[in-house]
């Protein structure tokens, strides 16, 4: 082959890893438009017209008919749910690796070998008993029960962060206690700073797996209180079967602001999440 | 020792969190299986006969049946087209980056929105595929389909996610090997099969694992698209347990099944552990 046969054939697999990568581009982001551009179709619409005509003219009664539905209130649950989680997730999830990581006290590795054992519990296994433990001391249907058992630090982040504290250098941390810092102070001005990668990394894993979470929610709360938006939708869902537009409109409003936070921080999600490999 | 107190201070909190909602839901599952209880009324006491009740009982078999299949039809297909998508991606095009993370998109989001979407897109009359078809096909009603439509949905978000463990495993193998293999005349499949494919062997372990262990557990997707239905094709175990414990409020019955699930998931966890073990200097996961 000569160069420039060899520059062709080069130019011609690259349009082919091209329209591949195209191919699959479309057949992921179909599905969303499609569902996005419904839910600004009228319902009359869509029961008179094709189900894929273009919404003439868009509409917003659906995201209307979702405020009446309750979804107001589901939002701002779910969001402050997630914002609990994520702030005591954060707060404890430090302190117990910086105790891991830096400092020495009898029982030490027993601890962590236990805190290790313990990512080793699917979350589907601990539901019932989970449900039994916060029905025994009353907290069924209560906004305690949908943060209780996560906002406490979760091994895996643990783990994670004391990875990564184990790396700043000791020589940071010596000078301030020189300095006389004490053990929250050295945390918050030396260590919080020197990790704000892995920090952001945590708290995007936390924010979606949070927001997405839908059977425990699903199973300890009842009624529109503490409804969550996953599970005002899948109730949305199974009340108005047919009603497309109206069920479209909800699945884009528990979409869509984790694709913002996607847009605006997937740099870090992407990376983050070969790092971690947990959802 | 001062520092001892400091460490075990900031130790509480997680230490209660961990014991309390991880350990102890482990040893009331177990003191479950031993009882009945109907959600409401008193626990009481009844020895094994939930265990002989679940074990004997076709239905959990036929749902043990449907996750195995399930996890056969949905691991090797994800796992094949994550790693294809990410030897695309591994050249390095421009725009390669804008791809990679919009594969990723349907991972991020809600899996139960995702579902919930994919029961539109499927139902039979005033669905998006069917008016595209022009005819409507029973995707989620059709015993034959349903299980693979199920599957199809699950692959469909997972893709992205599998692409991103190959894509990083891809780039961390050193150009100077590939390169010196190009010099010697190897052509780009005998590349990928001696050189890419041997190396990639700790990533694929990983994505194959977590792959089983999250297919093992996947809820939400059921729950919305099927319900477990129809003639329950698509009852996978974690559907199970929910329909157990608060369909039927046979507490103890979906005891017994949720120790079930873990001491199968506990096996593969452990293999992937005894396996990393032995590749301590593998350092993406």
């Amino acid at each position: 082959m000569t160069s420039s046969e060899r520059g062709m054939s080069r130019a011609v697999s690259n349009v082919a890893i091209y329209g591949v990568l195209v191919v699959l581009a479309v057949i992921t982001l179909v599905p969303f438009g499609l569902g996005l551009l419904t839910s600004f179709t009228s319902a009359r619409q869509f029961n008179t017209q094709s189900p894929l005509s273009v919404p003439a003219p868009p509409t917003f009664a659906n995201y209307l008919g979702l405020v009446d539905a309750g979804f107001g209130r589901a939002l701002l649950v779910t969001a402050l749910m997630t914002a609990v989680i994520l702030l005591g997730q954060l707060i404890f999830s430090v302190f117990a690796a910086y105790a891991f990581a830096r400092l020495e006290f009898p029982g030490r590795s027993t601890l962590f070998w236990v805190y290790v054992a313990t990512l080793m519990v699917p979350a589907t296994v601990t539901v019932v008993p989970l449900y039994l433990m916060m029905a025994e001391v009353g907290l069924r249907n209560t906004f305690w029960a949908l943060v209780l058992p996560f906002m406490f630090g979760s091994p895996y982040a643990i783990f994670l962060l004391r990875e990564y504290f184990r790396t700043i250098p000791e020589d940071l941390i010596r000078a301030a206690r020189i300095d006389g810092a004490s053990t929250l102070d050295v945390i918050v001005h030396v260590v919080l700073p020197a990790s704000r990668p892995v920090l952001v990394t945590l708290a995007l894993i936390t924010v979606v797996s949070q927001w997405n979470n839908f059977m425990w929610p699903l199973v300890i709360t009842s009624g529109s209180k503490w409804q969550v938006l996953t599970v005002a939708t899948a109730g949305l869902q199974s009340r108005f079967d047919a009603q497309w537009t109206l069920v479209l409109a909800a699945t884009t409003v528990a979409i869509v602001p984790l694709i913002v936070a996607f847009v605006a921080f997937g740099r870090h999600i992407v990376g983050s999440i070969v790092v971690t490999g947990i959802k | 020792m001062p520092n001892a107190w400091v460490g075990y201070a900031l130790l509480a909190p997680s230490l209660f969190g961990v014991v309390t909602f991880l350990l102890l839901p482990m040893l009331v599952v177990a003191w479950l299986s031993l009882h009945r209880w109907n959600l409401l009324g008193p626990i009481d006491y009844v020895g094994l006969s939930n265990w002989r009740s679940v074990l004997g009982d076709p239905s959990f078999g036929t749902s043990m049946l449907a996750t195995g299949a399930f996890i056969v039809l949905v691991v090797p297909v994800q796992t094949v087209l994550g790693l294809f998508a990410a030897t695309l991606l591994a050249r390095g095009l421009p725009a390669s980056g804008f791809f990679r993370t919009l594969y990723v998109l349907p991972w991020i989001c809600s899996p139960l929105a995702i579902a919930v979407l994919w029961k539109w897109i499927l139902a039979p009359t005033d669905g998006a595929l069917s008016t595209v078809l022009g005819h409507p096909v029973e995707w989620l009603t059709d015993p034959v389909l349903a299980l693979p439509v199920v599957s199809a949905v699950t692959v469909w978000t997972n893709v992205g996610y599998v692409t991103l463990f190959f894509l990083a495993g891809i780039l961390a193998i050193p150009r100077e090997i590939q390169n010196a293999a190009r010099t010697d005349g190897a052509n780009s499949w005998q590349r990928f099969r001696h050189i890419t494919l041997p190396m990639l062997r700790p990533t694929l372990f990983f994505v194959l694992v977590t792959g089983i262990v999250s297919a093992a557990q996947v809820f939400d997707t059921v729950y919305a698209l099927t319900g477990g239905g129809p003639e329950s094709r698509t009852d996978l175990v974690a559907h199970r347990i929910y329909a157990e414990a608060f369909g039927a409020a046979a507490v103890g019955r979906a005891a017994v099944m949720a120790m079930v699930l873990f001491v199968l998931l506990l096996g593969v966890t452990l293999a992937q552990h005894r396996y990393f073990r032995r590749r301590i200097s593998y350092d993406l996961v």
